[in-house]
């Protein structure tokens, strides 16, 4: 990715049935194409905003941001547009990354904390698969 | 199939909770980071069946559950509820820096087709999915092996 700052996660929906994962490309006869209007309409209803929709390997290739503001990358099928793929890229810089929560001096407090938490309240997890307490050491 | 794996894992997760009725080992597990330049890394050691279906968490690295999605196949697999990892969790693993975790588990763990998994993530750079997989077995034991993303080496003594 061009910029560094951000992390893409890909999630790939295949929704059609009959349609195989190896098959890339979008079958859909030309003449059944719906409009990139459509698609940009039906996409904006959701609170999307449609950066660009071009075709790609006979699917419709959509660029923008979802309703969340995170970039998105989805290709669509272009005569029933339904959605084939879906690319989404967290944005590590936005609020909930806030630097000034996470540098390293609040992370000693933040144990120090958890340990007098965790020494009274717990003998050990009440489902799964540990018995007791661990012991822990970061070197 | 699923329906009787599930009830399995149940079944050894009620066991173990009464440990009395099981027999159990200390393990301790240790992961050696590269370094990766980067903020704290957020760790997940977890195990999975060999077909890679989470089983239970052994340790979460990272103190704000809110970046606990960046440990995605862990993420996933414990649905990040917090009655999973409570008790379960420190701080996140800085640079070139080593975790060690020792722990009892079940002797019915071992030797019994699970893995030990590691996802990890780092901000402002990758997330991992699966950084280490190995096999938990009495074989395996003191073997290192390298991960593919920030672990440098990870290895398991029983």
């Amino acid at each position: 990715m061009k910029t560094p700052l951000f992390v893409t996660t890909t999630l790939a929906t295949i929704l059609a049935s009959g349609m195989t994962l190896a098959d890339d490309d979008c079958r859909d006869p030309v003449a059944d194409w719906q409009p990139h209007d459509a698609l940009r309409q039906q996409l904006e209803a959701k609170g999307w905003e449609v950066r660009r929709i071009k075709v790609d390997d006979g699917c419709y290739e959509v660029k923008g941001l979802d309703q969340e503001g995170n970039e998105v990358e989805a290709e669509y099928a272009p005569a029933s547009l339904r959605l084939r793929k879906l690319e989404i890229e967290y944005d590590y810089d936005d609020k909930e990354y806030d630097r000034s929560d996470d540098d390293d001096d609040d992370d000693d407090d933040d144990d120090s904390e958890v340990t007098s938490r965790r020494s009274e309240s717990r003998t050990g997890p009440d489902s799964g698969i540990v018995s007791g307490k661990p012991s822990v050491r970061i070197e | 199939m699923k329906r009787l794996t599930l009830a399995l894992a149940f079944g050894l997760a009620v066991a173990i909770a009464l440990p009395a009725l099981a027999q159990a080992r200390e393990v301790t597990f240790n992961t050696e980071l590269k370094n990766y330049g980067g903020d704290g890394a957020y760790v997940a050691l977890y195990l999975t069946d060999a077909d890679g279906q989470y089983q239970g968490t052994l340790w979460i690295a990272g103190e704000k559950s809110k970046y606990y999605k960046h440990l995605r196949d862990w993420a996933r697999g414990s649905g990040q509820r917090s009655s999973e990892y409570d008790g379960l969790t420190g701080a996140s693993v800085g640079s070139g820096r080593s975790l060690t975790i020792t722990l009892d588990l079940a002797d019915e763990l071992i030797d019994a087709g699970y893995e030990v998994r590691v996802d990890t993530a780092v901000e402002d750079m990758r997330d991992n999915r699966a950084d280490v997989v190995v096999p938990l077995t009495t074989e395996g034991a003191g073997k290192p092996v390298s991960g593919r993303g920030y672990v440098q080496s990870f290895s398991y003594t029983l």
